[in-house]
């Protein structure tokens, strides 16, 4: 009963706390343009939106913008796309296509990655073609093709550029009542062939026409172990036509500042010796530099202790001269494969690791005067260290 | 007073000229149909040639919605006619071609051409009669009832777009593409051409958004278009407008003046030849001479 006369005023007050909320949400959203984008980087706000300041209520979103960018959908895998798609909307007129959606998926890694097809992504989300274009193309919004044209313009612009070729047979074969009695697929065509899995080399040696060092041999799988590269940061607009074109003309052909762009955008050093050499280099090791790297620091990306990515100097075997703010409050003991009970846990770091020096051997003798060793009478109990 | 023949020479011309130019002046909606203003309202196609397939299509779609002698779609699909040139004719409203691009560019493109359906059309500017008449919702119609096969109008086009059925014996028409008239204004579709793209390399709309798509796509493209819009202002403007990414006259798309053909004295030209305006206004006018000369008659012998 109480409940019940309670309803409306609970009713009022749940929809002045919507009204609230929802003015809130706007009032946060207007200044901050850029919230939950952040990860799309030099990201223009008119490429989506259509008024100056969207909001949630009123996000104004163009329809379908052209939005090139690896980095909306780089977050997706290969293994999350559909594998095979049935595109039968003609079938009055034409067979099927049988579209290997994951084998485009796949491809499209050397290039823009999902988005090369999928060119409107709001953030976390891959809409399907169908989301935007429909049966027809739109009146209100001329630059939005209907399935078909969208379709076309998508398969045929890569498709023509490699092949030149344009034949309707290529994707689809006309129903019978169409075909002619020559009407067949290609057998030599790649189209409905996987491609054979691309492996990344572990090294590639060049040899350039630098005379004064004609090789640069270039450590792939480093680059990708090391720097947590992705195909996309080097391979940019890399499609089919790149290895396949049928037509190969010297207008395919990299510039220089695009064969050493690639390099250069990580690597600023000018003097050409970093990179040409008259010999084969060896694979960059970590002990020449004169610290070789344990089994914890090896497993680390280059960037995780060289942040800005130059030398870090004087640096001594103290873990503390890197590790400075460090206590037994925010140490995991246990990665060291020994994992305190609970009294050591509470000692001070010092009490065993004299003047921290965690290089050198802990000792027992400032509390246990019996001449103990940490190895035999352990201060907690060893653990199993994953690798 | 008396009127010498300069005089009279003079009188006529004006005379002729008023009336001419009144009836011209009313005439001038009908025979040249839209105005600029309503141009920009008006339908129009925009062409993407970088988008074009030279899947010929667009053929097909023209040849089974308009008189023309029927052929199956599979003839369509021969794609060896691509390697010669060619041009729209009394079978063909429309044609594509492939674009003889330069060794440079590695993607061959296509070009369909057919009547461009300009804004100020130089053919009805030529028709003596107004068979071919600018409509206001954009298409350049022909009229084969009123066309008296003078083919001035062949001379006059500046894209020699009309063909001309020379081996018909009986009523030989101009043929020439009409923007799928009927359907396009009373069935509300789109030309036959465009709704069998199946790149929708063609864009139907009007003309003022189309040459804003147009804008957009190059300044989102500057690499894929030449920063030109073919019909924008070529002739005075045309409703079919082209993007390209070589040089348009590859696309027999010729350069062209942006002037449109003389407006005036095409209205008048017309309304000269249509109204009868010579015999009416030389005769009305000869009328006024003798009045007057009679009434001066009167006078003087008054005095006299
Ligand atoms: S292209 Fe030629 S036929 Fe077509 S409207 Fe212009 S002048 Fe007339
Ligand atoms: S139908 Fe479209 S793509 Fe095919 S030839 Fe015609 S204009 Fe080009």
């Amino acid at each position: 009963m109480i409940l019940c006369r309670q309803m409306p005023r609970l009713a009022l007050f749940g929809l002045i706390g919507l009204w609230v909320l929802s003015c809130a949400g706007d009032a946060a959203a207007a200044p901050v343009k850029k919230t939950g984008h952040q990860q799309v980087p030099e990201l223009n706000c008119r490429e989506c939106h259509d008024c100056a300041q969207p909001t949630a209520a009123n996000p104004c979103l163009n329809a379908c913008p052209r939005l090139f960018s690896a980095q909306s959908t780089g977050a997706h895998t290969v293994a999350e796309a559909p594998e095979k798609m049935m595109l039968d909307r003609i079938a009055d007129q034409y067979q099927g296509v049988n579209f290997d959606h994951r084998l485009h998926a796949s491809m499209s890694e050397m290039s823009q990655g999902c988005s090369t097809c999928h060119h409107f992504c709001p953030p976390g989300q891959i809409p399907p073609c169908q989301t935007c274009h429909g049966g027809e193309a739109n009146p209100q919004n001329l630059r939005q093709p209907s399935l078909k044209g969208a379709y076309h313009r998508q398969c045929l612009n890569c498709h023509r550029e490699w092949s030149h070729e344009t034949d309707c047979n290529v994707c689809h074969l006309p129903q019978a009542k169409y075909a002619k009695s020559e009407d067949k697929t290609d057998a030599t065509d790649i189209m409905g062939q996987s491609h054979p899995s691309i492996r990344p080399p572990d090294k590639r040696v060049y040899h350039t026409p630098y005379q004064k060092g004609e090789m640069v041999t270039f450590y792939h799988q480093e680059h990708i172990d090391l720097f947590g590269l992705r195909c996309v940061d080097c391979h940019q607009k890399e499609n089919c036509s790149y290895c396949h074109d049928v037509q190969k003309t010297p207008a395919t052909r990299k510039s220089m500042e695009e064969v050493h762009g690639i390099c250069s955008g990580c690597h600023e050093s000018a003097a050409c010796s970093k990179c040409h050499d008259r010999v084969e280099r060896p694979a960059f090791s970590h002990a020449s530099t004169g610290w070789s790297v344990g089994r914890f620091h090896a497993k680390l990306e280059c960037r995780a202790c060289h942040p800005t990515g130059k030398r870090i100097s004087k640096v001594n075997r103290d873990c503390s001269s890197c590790h400075g703010g460090w206590n037994q409050e925010n140490f995991r003991h246990a990665v060291t494969g020994l994992q305190l009970d609970e009294t050591h846990a509470a000692a001070d770091c010092a009490d065993c690791h004299i003047e921290r020096r965690f290089h050198e051997k802990p000792t027992c003798s400032p509390c246990h005067e019996d001449q103990r060793d940490f190895k035999k009478v352990p201060p907690g109990k060893y653990v199993r260290v994953s690798s | 007073m008396t009127l010498d023949r300069r005089g009279f020479l003079k009188l006529a011309a004006t005379g002729t000229a008023v009336a001419a130019g009144s009836l011209a002046a009313a005439e001038a909606g009908a025979s040249t149909g839209a105005s600029a203003h309503d141009a920009a309202n008006a339908f129009g196609v925009l062409v993407d040639t970088t988008l074009c397939i030279g899947c010929r299509k667009c053929e097909w779609g023209c040849n089974q919605a308009n008189d023309l002698p029927k052929r199956e779609r599979a003839d369509f699909d021969d794609k060896t006619v691509l390697e010669t040139h060619r041009r729209p004719d009394v079978t063909a409203f429309t044609v594509v071609n492939r674009v003889a691009a330069p060794p440079e560019v590695r993607q061959a493109a296509f070009a369909k051409i057919q009547c461009m359906h300009c804004v100020h059309p130089a053919c009805a500017s030529a028709c003596i009669v107004g068979a071919l008449r600018k409509q206001p919702e954009g298409p350049v119609t022909y009229d084969a009832w009123k066309c008296i096969g003078c083919r001035y109008c062949m001379v006059a086009c500046p894209f020699q777009i009309p063909a001309y059925e020379y081996s018909r014996a009986l009523e030989p028409r101009v043929m020439k593409c009409s923007f799928c008239f009927d359907r396009i204004v009373k069935e509300g579709r789109q030309p036959s051409c465009i709704e069998n793209c199946p790149e929708e390399a063609l864009t139907f709309g009007r003309r003022d958004d189309l040459r804003a798509l147009a804008h957009a796509k190059i300044a989102a493209n500057p690499d894929r278009y030449l920063d030109h819009i073919y019909g924008e202002s070529e002739v005075g403007g045309t409703s079919w407008m082209y993007l390209a990414g070589v040089d348009f006259a590859r696309a027999d798309l010729p350069p062209l003046d942006n002037q449109a053909p003389p407006v005036l004295t095409e209205t008048i030209q017309h309304g000269v030849f249509k109204n009868f305006v010579p015999p009416v206004a030389l005769y009305g006018l000869l009328g006024l001479v003798m009045l007057s000369h009679r009434r001066r008659d009167g006078e003087t012998g008054e005095e006299e």
